[in-house]
């Protein structure tokens, strides 16, 4: 009994003593770190007044800045790594921290400016800029995209992109007009003696073909709102150029008849198992294993995706012009693409007491991530001309899409370029019901109507 | 003896560390919770009042009844496997004849001890439209495959059932503590009067874990009612927030739509909702608690 | 006899039932061990279930170069420790005054910090990092384990009061009358008999602080010297695609520490169970 207590005793100090270690070290650590950088800040800002590359490298003071941004595939690491190599020997004297972005719906980011430790940089979606233009928290770069040159980089039909609605410049973005691409195996199509499906008849008749062969016509990633959104939108664009865009923008009502045929369309075509039974559930990764490994023909996804497929399917792969009702509106909406430009890029908190250089750098951070881009990712859709030249030749589906590329006439948006957050909401999950197959067309239409109220 | 532990220094030094870090760190900021509902709070910009808009709006929300079923379903469902399996592995654990019954109370624990991500990506695996359970089906009745998880209205029982599976453990360790704390001479008494184990168990356990099971309702039950991270990595809430409850609906406001205020009116309603619960469970429990005092006394005059 | 054999058959049926229960329970340690070896391709269309092979070792590699892991353990332990121990310590005398001392309120006071086990982390997310950056506890471990202990707190309380109640009114009647004052009564006789429940109590309360993702990232997530294991996924989940094989990895190393930790008290909520029976017998 007494030796019980006495163990006890001795836990509950042991305990003790640990947190009171912890906590009158981890604060001593962390002053540690802050002082300095206060320091240098307050020199540095003085010094940065003079606004010039050279002024910075001038002072021997190192900077620190945080950017919040993606680093965690390919697409996402190369550029970013590359962008810290050439920063350091422009801005020697600057340090980024990187903070990884998390894939939470913005609940990080928008939790760090509530409670005002946003960082120096980070990576705005359209949704955040909109949302921290009310508040003040996120900088006006039109000067310094005046003075970077940022301005006179930016490819013409980007133009609108870096402009927000109210005219300000409050992101740099480093992707230009992107595309929704309609991805298919050409080697499959050739065993089983298919065309490339013009109208929707023919996507019936592949989707019968595939079917009695057991494999999935089109996997498509309905986890994800954006690819259901997607899939609805290049559906839409068939029966009017404005896709959901139109919708957003509140041009055009999801009750005309263009919106409700496409539903109707869209409903058919699941009814008639275009997509896998657990669209619904099923995530990215899945999805395109699905596609690469050859178990599923087709795949709807952005022309990011060139690259890796190219890689796995090599000349197995292509991409075709979105199916239509009949052969005139097939010629007629190769000109009509679902996707398009977003404003997101990278964008500067105001508060951050370096927020001059942060803008400074952000603006090369841009430009590095345009030049990795083209240079180690065969994307030459990015926002700014660099003047960077590809490592190698484009992969065939680039080439194409290069040459497809001026006679586009209309774009839509991805979700993430647009602007009525409940529109965004709705058709996000709305298309997923569709997609199901468990929401009637009438569902789809209704719902976003009352929406929209 | 009323003054001896009635003493009111000790009461004060007894509750105060749990009281100061619980007003500081959760009951202010429920009380915020509470209070930026009536709001068009962003999350950023200076709130402004709106009365009762955002509850007006969440009342009519078609997703807020959609929710409200789902939460309910949740619960029972999550209750009734839990209690159930936890009351019968706990006995069988108890019982000192069974055979590895030390392995066995290690095992029944271990899902608590994963993270929700494992265990959700372990029956994503397993419930995919080519998963583990259809391929299983199939071999003995090709057309009962399933769309587990992509069901609008079956969805959110398996989605319980993956809660419960991992959760069960956590009820079962309470009560075989539970168990353990019972003194060994009442079953013996039980076993002299010639009541088989099953019996006993009916007769002393359940009724003196009386507490126990209080609890473990109370978490089975309200931990349905806020159930969100299950949702969020089998279904993303889908197909179309059919398996949406009110923690995801606050998620879905207040980071996709930056409409924080209605967001926090759809928290309010789920806190308010869990009180109910919590109070309805004490007032149930308030006769038991009364006849187990009377129940003590009686055992008492008879030993 | 043939009510018996019956029964006996229904007993096997029964053992059998729980033994292949308790293999269902064991699978997802195998499993994911085995995902942690794999490539995507094998996780989601050639081999979602089967043995690893070639075994794919790297994603331990990857998982070891991409963050700290030491430091990032190193945190999470710190962390959880002081959770439990801080926890643990409030919950046992509040649930002591709220159950067995005799004071006006009591019910209020216990139903009143039963409110914190309803609110969920998202909704309070904001307020509660305000609160933290007010005590001026940014950039220190108790930015984290006070909004730990105190999203546990209700629970513990709640589990406490449960085991309170079931101890009989004479242990203290016995202690007064030998002169023992109220902490020395709480502290030696009354503390020993809740031991099974401050195990499993424990265990869970550990748990929750070592997996705790949504406010590690909000709170520390800036600071790299803070940063504890679960954030170590960030870094294989792209805005498309993700490394499900390297997360895998970090997540057996996540889970092995947590893991061997109730190893080691399952042994002790044996001896402390059966000391807890002696005591009351």
């Amino acid at each position: 009994m007494k030796k019980k207590i006495l163990s006890t005793l001795v836990c509950l100090t042991v305990a003790a003593t640990t947190i009171i270690g912890c906590g009158s070290q981890a604060p001593a650590a962390n002053t540690d770190t802050v002082a300095p950088e206060t320091q240098t800040e307050t020199t540095e800002t003085k010094t940065e007044e003079k606004a010039a590359d050279t002024t910075a490298e001038a002072s021997g003071d190192k900077v620190t800045l945080s950017i919040y941004t993606q680093y965690a595939d390919d697409d996402t690491k190369v550029p970013y790594d590359y962008a810290v190599e050439k920063l350091a020997e422009a801005y020697p004297n600057v340090e980024l921290n990187l903070i990884v972005q998390a894939q939470d719906d913005g609940q990080t980011l928008k939790t760090l400016a509530a409670t005002g430790q946003l960082p120096d940089i980070y990576q705005a979606s359209t949704d955040i800029i909109n949302t921290f233009r009310e508040s003040n928290q996120i900088m006006v770069l039109n000067d310094v995209a005046q003075s970077t040159g940022f301005l006179d980089k930016l490819y013409d039909a980007n133009k609108d992109l870096a402009y927000a609605e109210d005219g300000n410049i409050y992101a740099f973005p480093f992707s230009g007009q992107e595309y929704v691409l309609w991805y298919y195996n050409k080697a499959l199509f050739a065993e089983n003696n298919l065309e490339v499906p013009e109208t929707y008849d023919d996507l019936l008749n592949c989707i019968e073909v595939f079917k009695s062969k057991g494999i999935t016509p089109l996997a498509l990633f309905g986890q994800e709102g954006w690819n259901t959104a997607a899939a609805y939108d290049v559906i839409a664009t068939r029966y009017t150029a404005g896709g959901i865009k139109a919708l957003d923008e509140g041009s055009a009502s999801i009750t005309d008849e263009a919106y409700v045929n496409a539903a109707k369309k869209m409903e058919e075509l699941v009814a008639a198992g275009l997509y896998q039974d657990d669209a619904t559930t099923t995530n990215y990764d899945q999805a395109s294993e699905k596609f690469l490994s050859g178990e599923a023909a087709m795949f709807i996804n952005g022309q990011w995706y060139i690259e890796d497929a190219t890689k796995a399917l090599g000349e197995d792969v292509d991409w075709m012009f979105y199916p239509a009702e009949d052969a005139a509106s097939y010629e007629a909406g190769k000109a009509v693409f679902s996707g398009g430009g977003s404003s997101s890029g990278f964008a500067v908190n105001p508060d951050s007491e370096n927020a001059e250089l942060a803008a400074e750098v952000a603006e090369f951070i841009t430009e590095k991530y345009c030049e990795a881009k083209v240079m180690y990712r065969h994307n030459p859709l990015v926002a700014l001309n660099t003047g960077a030249q590809s490592d190698s030749e484009l992969p065939a589906m680039m080439q194409k899409l290069s040459d497809t590329l001026p006679s586009v006439t209309a774009t839509t948006k991805f979700t993430w370029g647009l602007t009525n957050s409940t529109f965004n909401d709705a058709i996000q999950s709305e298309s997923q019901g569709l997609v199901s197959g468990q929401f009637t067309a009438e569902e789809f239409i209704q719902d976003i109507e009352d929406t929209m109220e | 003896m009323k003054k001896y532990m009635g003493n009111k220094l000790a009461i004060l030094l007894f509750i105060l560390p749990a009281l100061a870090i619980f007003i500081t760190f959760d009951f202010i900021p429920i009380i915020q919770v509470f209070a930026y509902s009536f709001t068009d709070w962003n999350g950023l910009t200076i709130p402004n009042f709106t009365g009762l808009k955002n509850y007006i709006d969440l009342f009519t929300d078609r997703v807020f009844f959609t929710s409200n079923r789902n939460q309910i379903i949740f619960a029972v469902v999550i209750t009734v496997y839990q209690m159930l399996f936890a009351t019968v592995f706990a006995i069988t654990i108890s019982d000192k004849k069974m055979k590895g019954r030390k392995f066995l109370r290690v095992a029944y624990f271990i899902p608590v001890i994963l993270s929700v991500t494992v265990v959700c990506q372990l029956w994503s695996a397993i419930l995919a439209g080519d998963g583990l359970l259809n391929k299983v089906v199939q071999l003995w009745n090709g057309d009962f495959k399933q769309n587990w998880l992509g069901d609008r209205y079956k969805a959110i029982y398996v989605i319980a059932f993956v809660n419960a599976w991992q959760w069960m453990g956590y009820q079962f360790a309470l009560i075989v503590a539970g168990i353990k704390s019972i003194p060994s001479d009442y079953y013996e008494a039980a076993r002299i009067d010639g009541c088989s184990n099953v019996r006993a168990h009916m007769k002393i356990t359940i009724p003196l874990l009386a507490e126990t099971y209080k609890f473990c309702l109370i978490i089975s039950l309200t931990g349905g009612i806020k159930a969100f991270t299950e949702m969020n990595i089998l279904t993303g809430g889908g197909p179309n927030k059919s398996t949406y409850t009110l923690t995801y609906m606050m998620y879905n406001a207040a980071f996709k739509k930056s409409n924080y205020g209605y967001g926090l009116s759809a928290a309010s309603v789920m806190v308010i909702e869990c009180m109910l619960v919590m109070l309805v469970i004490n007032f149930i429990f308030r006769d038991r608690d009364q006849k187990k005092e009377e129940e003590k006394a009686r055992r008492k005059r008879n030993a | 006899m043939r009510k018996d054999s019956n029964n006996k058959a229904l007993h096997y049926i029964f053992v059998a039932f729980c033994w292949i229960y308790a293999a269902f329970s064991l699978y997802p340690l195998i499993w994911m061990l085995f995902y942690s070896f794999k490539t995507n391709q094998e996780i989601f269309v050639t081999n979602p279930f089967g043995f690893p092979w070639p075994l794919h070792y790297e994603n331990y590699i990857t998982a070891w170069t991409k963050y700290d892991v030491p430091l990032y353990f190193m945190n999470s332990l710190i962390v959880s420790i002081g959770t439990v121990a801080i926890t643990i310590f409030a919950a046992l005398l509040f649930s002591y005054a709220t159950s067995r001392m005799v004071w006006k309120l009591k019910t209020f006071t216990r139903l009143f910090l039963g409110l914190g086990m309803f609110i969920p982390v998202q909704a309070i997310m904001i307020p509660v990092v305000k609160v933290v950056q007010k005590f001026n506890l940014m950039g220190t471990r108790w930015s984290l384990i006070f909004p730990y202990i105190a999203i546990n707190l209700a629970f513990a309380c709640m589990v406490y009061y449960g085991f309170f109640k079931g101890i009989p009114m004479e242990l203290e009647e016995a202690a007064c009358m030998d002169g023992a004052n109220i902490y020395q009564t709480f502290f030696m006789i009354i503390e020993p008999l809740v031991r099974p429940a401050t195990v499993t109590l424990i265990i869970y309360i550990f748990l929750n602080a070592w997996n705790e993702f949504i406010l590690a990232n909000v709170v520390v997530g800036s600071i790299p010297e803070l940063k504890t294991l679960p954030l170590g996924v960030l870094f294989f989940q792209g805005e498309f695609t993700t490394d499900w094989g390297g997360m895998g990895a970090t997540m057996v190393i996540a889970s092995f520490p947590a893991i061997i930790v109730y190893s080691i008290f399952s042994e002790q909520v044996e001896s402390a169970m059966t000391i807890g029976g002696a005591v009351k017998g």
